[in-house]
């Protein structure tokens, strides 16, 4: 029998958690272990050790390996930002320095405001003469002398992370791509990220910033990846396990690709939460969900409509804007390490400071000495004490083109991964606006020829989502045009999907012991074991339900119901 | 809104508008801002009917809205008549149902009628979704409970601005003063803007802050007005208060601290009769009103700059408006216009920012946005070098935007500081000041005066703005030479700048400069050496220009 098990592992700030699925069976094991922040990688392979022990396999019986996360990425980030050097076009030095001039929160703010520390220092900005216009013709041709000196510049210094974005590189990447050939020769040990491959799309300032956080990361994943590449082959006996990292739009990517687009995957953590919760949702018959993460540190917050996560390019690594699709993930700094404290108005505030790992919630006995959310829980009963385990002119042939050419872009990516041409599927979107409008919405454009039906399909569908999104449209208005801005195809190379198993059906719900839990007042309550409850079994408020790993207080009033997945589905009062 | 349209008389689905300055008693500052408000409908438990417990108001200054030039901002404009299309408070949807007349009548009347069209509805429609949420607030926890919160919020800023903000004033009282340089019409001069602020003995009875306006200018013939003194300063109030926080603890503390109608009990305003600039009498123009509703902000500064050893912040320049318009490629009609910030002031604990913009979240335009919509090529966008005012802690650099026209058109500016320049404190110095040059180094280089409705500019030629430095904060002659070093290195200071504002004799290339520190200590020994009393601020050398040769004003000594 082939080996059939598939593992996931996702490294937070607090702890890393593991999930092991048998494919043969539908069996499925969880655990966590804390995470290795000084090196990612250990606590990822203490992981991977501890769920094939619980499920009772060796390494050579797994299949695949799936990898997400963001703070490891983060952590990268942070210790590598030295080593970065930008190129950009003459005349515009300081974009990084005056950014986009926009002080944040409230009026007046800009007289006490500090700006904080760009992604690279203005003496690591070089600049190169030669101009694009914004249709991507010729105003000045590529200055080859600066290039040469630019990249000696960076060589000299040893600085071997770079970043390139040139004016409308993403019209026509020519200077771009001279840019890189002058650095592969001059400065051969560089890893260079140039903005026309990492997002091309307008605003130069976004841009270059998201085209500097994948230089800078670049060289680090690239390390990591290798390393637990190599931490793999080093526990399995035959050809290497396949080894996937999760992408921040939901995706993943072969370890292979990940080194040539770094940025894609940086927020691919909190990615794979609301996607994960996204299927079970919808296997549990729900298609509208706010998925909520909680974690030590932060809780990650999503919006699942229909099955599918919202994405976004208003994201941002850090402190750092990209532009990169990613799941629409917001994070609130307020988690169960979340420390409390007293404002200067004598009002009580939780977070955004947190005990993490280490030391910890107080209750954890090592070292932790500020209250936090956890202790709370611990302290009014609920937490066991001991824890863890339209209407223009629309090119339509240039629109159909630019579609066939990116398709044609992200099959070859696809079958780099592996994926036959009857297994590719591709999903196309534009970005649409109100002529005059600076933001654009996005809608999908559905596949076939683009005919004037389907164009106007599309523009339908973006009359709705911007009345959707800000309660007005201009759908019959003539004065007021659409346009097209900017256009995507995702290739799509279909994974299997874990079949979600059924659990058996329970006998009725009996309490594994009872103990005094604060809600409105001290009750003596009912305690039971998440793993001894079956399908159609009913637990009614007040009551705690404990599993390896979480702990569910359910407040008076509720009552939770465990559905044939083994979900728990908790509604107020008995349904 | 309610004097004109009693709350009696309000529906569901009612938006209501205007943008008349004198009309609205100073709700509004000037025609461009199109004011809407909503009224928020709730039901009580006991079923009566629905009854207006809030409103929900939002302003945007729009493209055009008619008026003598493009962009509604004439800057010769000597009456409010010249300005633009005046709506006085009117209702614009009865129960959901938009006033097409109305509407009709306001986008004839611009120059834009599809932006103004589209960005009110957007306007609109931010409203009306906000006070539906705010109706289900009502709904989910009932009037009590939200008046309530809304009552604890207000309350909660009084106290919190008495204990960590105007506790740190020693009581007395201080005076300042600070100058619009330029109405548009006149010739330019001082036009005065006084703030004798007092600081009450008596902790516990308010108001804690007393703001006398008397000794400002008369009313302006040109748009440099605000109609300030309405509802005893409240608005006044609001608009003022923000710069109050710069003396709390931390420039986080300082950023959580909220404005709003909490701060009206604390301070008592005292305005001059109507015909000041403060005081204007219709119809007097408004249009470039932040001449001295913002400027006030910096004069408020300064004199608690004076109260507090200079605890504050220098000066930064407000708002300022720079376009081009024309006809593009195609012949239609276009107007670029946007809001270019500048250096911020140095601070007690920092230097000041580059390029920053006191209008929260405004920003600049794209390069590779503007491009595809206008004609011309923004060839530099940079930092204008030494433009920030020299000080222990540097004042922000202003902007370099280089724009080269590829159609005939004409530039527009409204400005002020291009004579004056942002203030330095307690040793610091001023800023450089605002300026526009069009065909720099060609055959028709001209400089372009600051308030300007329509020069022409050629195809082919370049227009350069430099925008202001922020003033200095302490004596530049301390400022370390680590600082100084890089501030040359990353193009901040230059090598005379370095020698001639702060003492520092420097060589080599900009790539790697070195300081020669036993000469810089010599050079700065010898400048001290020089030196005589110094005032308080400096202003730069623009004011003895306008000050008809008066050296220092008596209010800039302590």
């Amino acid at each position: 029998m082939p080996p059939a098990i598939r593992v996931g592992i996702d490294t937070g700030g607090t702890f890393t958690d593991v999930v092991a699925v048998d494919e043969r069976t539908g069996r499925l094991v969880t655990t966590k272990t804390p995470s290795t922040p000084a090196d990612p990688a250990q606590g990822f392979m203490t992981g991977l050790h501890r769920i094939l022990d619980r499920i009772g396999a060796g390494a050579d019986d797994v299949e695949a390996i799936s990898h997400g996360t963001t703070v490891a990425t983060n952590r990268l980030l942070e210790g590598k930002i030295d080593d970065l050097g930008f190129i950009t076009t003459e005349g515009y030095e300081h974009i990084l320095e005056i950014a986009r001039q926009s002080v944040p929160d409230g009026y007046g703010n800009s007289y006490f405001w500090v700006k904080p520390p760009r992604i690279v220092p203005a003496d690591r900005v070089r600049t190169v003469g030669g101009r694009l216009a914004f249709d991507g013709s010729e105003i000045r041709p590529f200055d080859e002398d600066d290039a040469v000196a630019a990249a000696r510049f960076f060589r000299d210094r040893g600085i071997s992370a770079i970043g390139v974005c040139f004016l409308h590189a993403y019209a026509d990447p020519r200077h771009e791509q001279r840019m890189r050939d002058v650095l592969a020769r001059e400065h051969p040990s560089a890893s260079v990220s140039i903005s026309s491959q990492v997002l091309r799309e307008y605003r130069e300032y976004e841009r270059s910033v998201t085209t500097l956080v994948d230089a800078a990361v670049k060289p680090a994943i690239a390390t990591y990846v290798r390393g637990i590449r190599d931490r793999l082959a080093g526990v399995t006996s035959g050809e290497s396990v396949a080894f996937y990292v999760m992408k921040s739009n939901g995706g993943v990517l072969s370890a292979d690709e990940v080194v040539d687009q770094p940025i894609s995957t940086v927020l691919s953590g909190p990615a794979a939460g609301a996607l994960g919760a996204a299927v079970i949702a919808d296997a549990a018959g729900f298609d509208r969900v706010l998925t909520l993460d909680g974690g030590g540190t932060s809780t990650d917050v999503t919006v699942v409509l229909d099955g599918k996560p919202a994405l976004t390019t208003e994201g941002s690594v850090g402190a750092y804007p990209s532009k990169i699709p990613m799941i629409d993930v917001v994070t609130v700094g307020s988690g169960g390490g979340s420390i409390a404290w007293i404002s200067p108005e004598r009002t009580l505030k939780v977070g955004p400071r947190s005990a993490g790992a280490d030391p910890g919630p107080m209750c954890y006995g090592t070292g932790g000495r500020e209250p936090t959310v956890t202790d709370a829980h611990v302290l009014l009963g609920r937490l066991p004490p001991g824890l863890l385990g339209g209407a223009i002119t629309l090119d339509v042939a240039a629109v159909a083109r630019i579609f066939d050419d990116l398709q044609a872009e992200a099959g070859a990516v696809l079958a780099r991964e592996g994926f036959d041409t009857a297994q590719q599927r591709f999903v196309r979107t534009a970005d649409l606006r109100y002529v005059g409008q600076a933001f654009e919405v996005r809608v999908d454009v559905p596949a076939g020829p683009l005919t004037p039906a389907a164009t106007n399909a599309v523009a339908a569908a973006f009359h709705d989502e911007h009345r959707t999104l800000y309660g007005y449209d201009f759908r019959n208005d003539q004065r007021q045009p659409v346009e097209w801005v900017n256009l995507r195809v995702t290739g799509v190379g279909p994974i299997r999907r874990p079949e979600i198993a059924e659990i058996a059906p329970g006998g009725g719900a009996e309490a594994s012991s009872l103990r005094p839990v604060y809600f409105d007042a001290w009750t003596d309550t009912a305690v039971f074991d998440r793993a001894a409850l079956g399908a159609g079994d009913v637990v009614p408020g007040p009551a705690v339900i404990e599993e390896f790993g979480s702990t569910l207080p359910l407040y008076p009033g509720f009552q939770a119901v465990v559905d044939r997945f083994g979900n728990l589905i908790i509604t107020r009062g008995p349904a | 809104m309610v004097r004109d349209h009693p709350i009696e008389t309000m529906r569901p689905g009612d938006v209501y508008f205007h943008n008349d300055v004198y009309l609205s008693e100073g709700g509004i500052g000037h025609l461009p801002d199109l004011c809407v408000t909503a009224p928020v409908f709730h039901t009580e438990r006991d079923g009566a009917a629905p009854r207006v417990v809030a409103f929900v108001q939002a302003f945007g200054h729009h493209d055009d809205i008619g008026g003598s030039v493009p962009g509604s901002m004439p800057s010769r404009a000597t009456s409010v008549f010249e300005e633009g299309l005046m709506v006085p408070p009117i209702k614009l949807w009865d129960q959901g149902v938009p006033n097409e007349a109305a509407l009709t009548i306001m986008t004839r009347n611009s120059r834009t009628p599809e932006s103004l069209a589209a960005d009110l509805d957007a306007e609109c429609a931010a409203c009306v979704m906000g006070a539906r949420r705010m109706a289900e607030l009502f709904d989910r926890y009932g009037r009590e409970t939200v008046e309530a919160c809304f009552e604890a919020i207000i309350e909660r800023t009084t106290q919190t601005f008495r204990r960590e903000v105007i506790a740190k004033i020693p009581p007395g009282r201080y005076v300042w003063e600070d100058y619009a340089e330029h109405d548009g019409v006149d010739p330019p001069r001082l036009h005065t803007q006084r703030i004798a602020v007092t600081r009450t003995d008596d902790d516990a009875a308010p108001p804690d802050l007393i703001i006398d306006f008397a000794g400002t200018s008369p009313q302006a013939r040109g748009p440099i007005n605000h109609s300030g003194d309405h509802a005893d300063g409240a608005f006044l109030k609001k608009w003022l208060a923000p710069i109050l926080r710069n003396l709390a603890d931390t420039p986080e503390r300082m950023a959580e601290l909220d404005v709003n109608e909490g701060v009206v009990p604390l301070i008592e305003m005292r305005f001059p009769p109507p015909g000041t600039l403060l005081t204007p009498e219709f119809p007097a123009p408004t249009n470039a009103r932040t001449f001295v509703i913002l400027r006030l902000l910096g004069v408020l500064a300064g004199a608690l700059a004076k109260a507090v050893d200079g605890r504050m912040p220098a000066d930064q320049e407000t708002i300022r408006y720079t376009g081009v318009y024309g006809h593009d490629a195609d012949g239609r009609r276009y107007l670029m216009r946007e809001v270019l910030g500048g250096g911020s002031g140095g601070r007690y604990y920092a230097d000041g920012e580059d390029t920053v913009h006191v209008v929260p979240d405004s920003r600049n335009l794209p390069t590779e946005f503007s491009e595809s919509r206008f004609p011309f090529v923004v060839e530099r966008l940079g930092l204008a070098v030494d433009s920030g005012g020299p000080g222990l802690f540097r004042g922000g650099l202003g902007y370099h935007k280089h724009i080269r026209m590829l159609r005939d058109a004409h530039f527009m500016s409204i400005a002020d500081r291009s004579i004056l320049s942002c203030w330095g404190v307690r040793g610091g110095r001023a800023g450089r000041p605002f300026s526009v040059t069009i065909d720099p180094g060609g055959p028709n280089e001209r400089h372009v005066d600051a308030l300007a409705d329509a020069e022409p500019v050629a195809a082919g030629e370049t227009i350069r703005i430099r925008t202001t430095g922020g003033g200095g904060w302490g004596d530049p002659l301390q400022r370390p030479y680590d600082a100084v070093l890089r501030d040359l290195r990353w193009g901040k200071v230059s090598i005379e700048g370095a020698r001639a504002d702060y003492g520092v004799v420097a060589t080599g290339p900009p790539d790697d400069p070195v300081i020669d520190q036993a000469a810089s200590a010599a050079l700065r020994a010898h400048v001290a050496s020089r030196r005589g009393d110094e005032p308080f601020f400096d202003r730069g050398p623009g004011y003895p220009r306008l000050a008809q040769g008066r050296g220092v004003p008596d209010v800039d000594w302590l």
